[in-house]
């Protein structure tokens, strides 16, 4: 592969900011521009991918490697959650998307350069589906806490699971989300880049406030740090959305109060939103016990109350004996 | 305790230190933490090295020390956010916690044999972590701890720790998992393939254990497998991975295996005071004396583990005799090879000074 066309692929890596460096291209207008609307469009989350549009002209490819430089530095200057969150998401996606249609050795230098090294060593299983081999260490800070993923759910042999190649690939993901997320603050950037930061701004959703109408200490510990981290715009998995919303509803909180919460994540999209919401509410789950939430990996303490929504009981008591 | 008693309680303590031996792994980069009324009364201590943090015990001798499981750039800065974390041992406390006093002390035995498996099934095969970097540890009281410094683990965070507590509890364990059942033809099932006894993990223990339990006491699974023969030809399709030599359907057998299923996990590990996962946590120096029963906190070297017995092995090195008198009755205990007691509430003893002094800390007796 050109080494130009894997730069563009893959912004964050070595031979991306070499490339960068060799070019000896200036920050412009131009390349602040296209930081932009990079950032604009993980905001809105367009599916349409700047690299998959561009001219096929060198300079024109350079430019927008520039603009992934240059939208870092916007972002270190803003220092914004919410659209840091937006960028590692879709920045994190679009390029999880090309790595499933790449062979395996660029999937394993990318590995490689996101600090999951040595540890991959492919493999077909008696099926023939392809697994790979990965640094217990190494999975455990890369995959999703999600009930799939539990060790309990793994095999374990000598400081290493194995997984499959798709799977090594939504953890890839997962790095590459945490190492879009590193971003060094910039205090003093040049004039282009601060004038870039009104125009980001006014992009941000407006309705993404209500959540915090919610005291701290009205639910028990686990719920308090999923809406903690959705007030920080922080990912959450499925499963936690989903935990979160059949405890919302149950404790009476109409969809629209509980879609505001959800527009603060970094993926949110109105449409499947409510879609999940309004399914969960007709289905009317009953919010699962401790013992569950335990295994889903969302338990935080100790409360012994046996299912979350007895959190309101045991206050109501304990303020009752007051 | 009366203030005579903390007096005699801190000059054996302090002589103790003088030459006591620590071994600490990057002392000059974690927090020490002392108590003298509680476990821990104050913190944020740093030591440059071992003579100084040994000169400072034998000075201002504590009840109690412990010291991060997290490696610091400032260890002694305050608050804690300003010390820079790096990294952090990954640290198990497996403890029993029993109705009476003094029931612990009998069955530390049991405590140990799971601190072992925990080393051996878990941390070694499962999690691949070499020997020469697992330290046991004695807690000085009612269990033992297990510090693993190895760099592979030592940057993880707090949920990935807990993730591996999970694991090691059983948490979430479904041995049904481990089989793959496939319908044939309606309502009649065949499992396709199940764990075989030289797998690692969850899977290979569950397919050993089960082997097991039908060599020493088939009838526990079902009185069919009392007969030699069926018996056997169980075990030799367990051994190929084939889980059809027996006679019942899938489900019943599952059934049936389940209380071997649930056993493979390890209950003793205590989660509740956060030692694994939390990454800022003060535990107990090894080789410090616990205040408590003036026992030391023995670090145990992988080879010595098996034949180590805390009331033999971790008493305080002293030769005289301590008069006591019981402020409440005390069951017969074993200790440094020798039986004591049972001792009645107002009686007057004059006991080996190591024995007299655990009764005394342990709040059954004062010095007289």
């Amino acid at each position: 592969m050109d080494q130009l066309d894997f730069s563009l692929k893959y912004p964050f890596t070595a031979t991306a900011k070499q490339a960068l460096s060799e070019s000896k291209l200036e920050l412009n207008e131009r390349i602040v521009e296209l930081a932009c609307e990079r950032i604009k469009n993980a905001m809105r989350e367009k599916k349409e991918r700047t690299v998959e549009r561009i001219t096929i002209h060198e300079s024109g490819k350079l430019e927008e490697l520039a603009a992934f430089a240059a939208s870092r530095m916007i972002l270190g200057h803003m220092k914004n959650r919410f659209i840091t969150n937006k960028f590692a998401v879709t920045e994190s996606k679009r390029i999880s998307a090309i790595l499933e249609t790449e062979d395996e050795k660029t999937v394993l230098e990318i590995g490689k350069e996101l600090g999951m090294g040595e540890i991959f060593s492919s493999e077909k299983s008696g099926n023939g589906s392809e697994t790979v081999k990965m640094k217990i260490s190494t999975y455990l800070k890369f995959s999703p806490r999600a009930l799939p993923y539990k060790l309990i759910n793994r095999h374990l042999e000598n400081g290493f699971v194995t997984i499959s190649w798709q799977e090594s690939i939504r953890l890839m993901e997962e790095a590459i989300r945490k190492r879009m997320m590193e971003i060094p603050i910039v205090k003093q950037p040049p004039e282009i880049i601060k004038k870039a930061v009104p125009l980001l701004i006014a992009e941000m959703p407006k309705q993404a406030l209500p959540v915090t109408s919610f005291k701290e200490g009205d639910h028990p510990p686990c719920i308090e740090k999923l809406l903690d981290a959705a007030r920080k715009h922080e990912n959450l998995n499925h499963q936690a959305r989903w935990y979160l919303a059949v405890y919302l509803l149950s404790i009476g909180l109409d969809i629209e109060k509980i879609n505001a919460i959800y527009t603060n994540l970094p993926d949110y999209n109105e449409r499947t939103t409510r879609y999940q919401l309004e399914h969960a509410k007709k289905r009317a789950y009953t919010v699962p016990s401790c013992a569950s939430v335990t295994t889903y990996g969302f338990c935080v303490a100790d409360c012994r109350i046996g299912n979350p929504i007895n959190w309101h009981n045991r206050r109501d008591n304990n303020a009752g004996k007051r | 305790m009366q203030e005579k008693d903390r007096t005699t309680a801190l000059k054996y303590f302090a002589d103790y230190y003088q030459t006591a031996s620590f071994d600490i792994p990057y002392v000059e980069k974690r927090e020490f933490g002392i108590g003298n009324w509680k476990k821990i009364d104050s913190r944020h201590l740093g030591f440059a090295n071992e003579p100084d943090f040994r000169a400072y015990l034998v000075k201002n001798t504590p009840f109690f020390v412990s010291h991060s499981t997290a490696y610091y750039k400032y260890p002694d800065a305050t608050p804690i956010d300003k010390k820079n974390w790096e990294k952090a041992d990954l640290v198990f406390d497996l403890d029993f916690h029993s109705e009476g006093k003094y029931d612990v002390y009998s069955k530390l035995g049991q405590v140990k044999h799971d601190a072992i498996r925990l080393a051996e099934e878990f941390l070694i095969s499962d999690f691949g972590i070499s020997k020469k970097n697992i330290h046991y540890v004695f807690s000085g009281n009612r269990g033992y701890h297990i510090h693993v410094v190895e760099d592979d683990f030592a940057t993880i965070g707090s949920d990935e720790r807990r993730e591996i507590a999970d694991y090691i509890m059983g948490r979430g364990l479904d041995h049904i998992k481990f089989f793959d059942v496939k319908e044939l033809r309606p309502k009649v099932f065949k499992i396709e393939s199940g764990p075989r006894a030289d797998e690692s993990g969850y899977r290979g223990r569950f397919a050993r254990a089960v082997i097991e339990m039908l060599q020493n006491k088939p009838s526990d699974i079902s009185r069919t497998f009392s007969k030699e023969e069926v018996k056997n030809r169980f075990i030799e399709g367990i051994r190929e991975g084939n889980w059809n030599k027996q006679p019942y359907k899938p489900n019943d057998l599952f059934e049936r295996l389940r209380p071997i299923a649930e056993r493979l996990a390890l209950r003793s590990v205590d989660t509740d005071a956060g030692v694994t996962h939390d990454i800022k946590k003060l535990i107990r120096v090894p080789n410090s004396i616990h205040g408590d029963t003036g026992l030391i906190a023995k670090r145990v070297t992988v080879g010595d583990i098996e034949k180590f017995e805390p009331l033999h092995d971790a008493i305080l090195p002293l030769k005289g005799t301590l008069k006591i008198k019981f402020t409440e009755d005390v069951p017969e205990i074993s200790i440094h090879n020798e039986t004591h007691g049972p001792f009645k509430k107002e009686t007057e003893n004059e006991l080996p000074e190591a024995v007299g002094l655990f009764f005394v800390l342990r709040g059954s007796a004062i010095q007289v």
